[in-house]
């Protein structure tokens, strides 16, 4: 049943917090900032372990309240933008365990080793109402074979979704898809470490040939259950000009114009907690020095918990700034994301 | 060229799937499943489930249990393609006056996973019936 131990403190708790605050603030501004601080610590680790241990109704519930309400696995995970999806694409389904009453959330770390690059990316997403969702990423790309050994590139995703309509799971008896349009903005930070291949001057992308370091990418995602099946299928749009994700920064002396690309996951679910499937995502190709080609991935994604999730994959995102390094191969290796959340 | 075997095999092991898929149409989801007791027993499960799930058991405070099962068996069963006609009221009129919200809708799916799971029915097939009662959502949810 309910538990009105914990809602009770709850909202006990809230109010006598706050008046201590008022009554310490004119006596000194930063004790009053240091107890504001605190409460607002309060309250936040108050609604972070009353929901997991409340996640029954009170009849005074709040949307402020995070519900963990999605059955496992539909919630996604963290793609390589930050985004909520699988490895490499979006999907229409917005990020966090959170229901159309209330809301959720994920930090995710991710680690891609190729064969002579690799990537790191950490961030934190919000959805809300199962409506919207804001994602802030960082990512970090090393190289660390070929010529280029050393060098090293960083990049900012800040990102908005909104489900336009459908629902991805409970429409199994009509064809409509759960559709959500989305837009990142990407910032590149720059070149780091030019000193370690003789190119101390190399500093920005631009350098490379790309017309900015900056850029904002467009898309449709379209997502369907086919529960009968056990089968997620998802595709997407998007209209981009970033080169290598926005690693290469955008635009650039092959072509400066956004482009259309065409992205897709197919997923089968094995068990109410594990999927496994695959992924494609086409990217353009603007650069002279970097013959950009598509990216795929076979992955396994593993929902331990609503709190805990793990995605593994084999991804290869083509060759990366081949006609520089004279390593023609695909670049190839192991992708690993863990997400937690609510 | 890696890429493109790579789908080559994925369309086959698709087909492949489909084909058996079609090979097995002739039987109701119902005997698939193992019939009548098979979901007798699932039924028996979810109903200790829903009792002790803290997230949805006080919508069930002032129900009977037996009656409960008797209805959620009948509507399995029908859904499901069995000899069964199911005498309970509509999704709407029965859930209206509990207010369900999002998360307890999808709490009680889960534990029916679960209870279909204890029952031995594979996880395939626990979604094909899961398929049939997931556009209730709009009859049941109503907060």
């Amino acid at each position: 049943m309910k538990s009105p131990l914990s809602i009770a403190a709850f909202d006990v708790g809230g109010p006598d917090q706050s008046r201590t605050a008022d009554r310490a603030a004119p006596r000194a501004p930063w004790l009053g900032q240091r107890l504001h601080l605190m409460l607002v610590a309060f309250v936040l680790s108050d609604v972070l372990c009353v929901h997991a241990a409340l996640a029954q109704r009170a009849p005074y519930e709040s949307v402020l309240m995070p519900d963990s309400g999605k059955l496992p696995l539909t919630a996604g995970f963290n793609e390589v933008d930050g985004v909520g999806g699988a490895g490499l694409v979006p999907w229409a389904l917005i990020t966090g365990y959170g229901t159309a009453d209330s809301w959720g959330a994920n930090a995710h770390y991710t680690a891609v080793q190729l064969r002579d690059f690799r990537l790191r990316s950490y961030g934190a997403a919000v959805g809300a109402l199962d409506r919207i969702e804001v994602s802030a990423t960082a990512d970090k790309f090393d190289v660390t074979g070929t010529a280029l050994n050393g060098l090293n590139v960083s990049q900012h995703i800040y990102g908005l979704k909104v489900r336009v309509f459908g629902d991805a799971v409970y429409d199994q008896d009509s064809w409509v898809p759960q559709t959500a349009v989305g837009v990142e903005y990407k910032k590149n930070s720059g070149i780091g470490n030019g000193a370690a291949v003789g190119l101390p001057g190399l500093v920005s992308p631009t350098q490379l040939g790309a017309l900015s370091d900056s850029g904002t990418d467009w898309y449709v995602s379209a997502t369907k259950v086919y529960l009968a099946q056990s089968l997620l299928v998802n595709a997407v749009l998007r209209y981009t000009k970033a080169n290598e994700f926005g690693l290469l920064g955008f635009g650039g002396d092959r072509s400066g114009n956004r482009s259309v690309e065409f992205e897709t996951t197919i997923a089968y679910i094995l068990t109410r907690k594990f999927a496994v499937g695959a992924e494609y995502r086409d990217k353009p190709h603007n650069l002279k020095v970097d013959d950009e080609r598509a990216a795929w991935d076979v992955f396994a994604a593993w929902t331990a918990s609503r709190n805990v999730s793990i995605v593994g994959a084999y991804v290869s995102l083509g060759s990366i700034l081949a006609p520089v390094t004279k390593q023609s191969r695909d670049q190839h290796g192991a992708y690993l994301s863990l997400q937690v959340g609510f | 060229m890696y890429l493109r075997g790579c789908l080559v095999r994925l369309a086959a092991v698709s087909a492949l799937a489909l084909m058996s898929a079609g090979a097995r149409a002739d039987k109701t989801l119902y005997e698939s499943m193992g019939g009548e007791p098979a979901l007798r027993t699932a039924v028996e499960h979810f109903a200790d489930l829903v009792q002790t799930d803290d997230r949805i058991n006080f919508t069930f405070a002032e129900a009977d249990m037996s009656k409960f099962k008797k209805l959620i068996f009948e509507q399995l069963c029908n859904l499901s393609g069995g000899p069964c006609k199911y005498t309970g009221r509509d999704m709407r009129t029965s859930h209206v006056k509990l207010n369900i919200n999002n998360a307890e809708f999808n709490a009680l799916a889960e534990d029916l996973y679960i209870a279909l799971d204890r029952a031995g029915i594979p996880y395939r097939l626990q979604n094909k019936l899961m398929a049939l009662l997931a556009p209730m959502q709009h009859d049941i949810v109503t907060k």
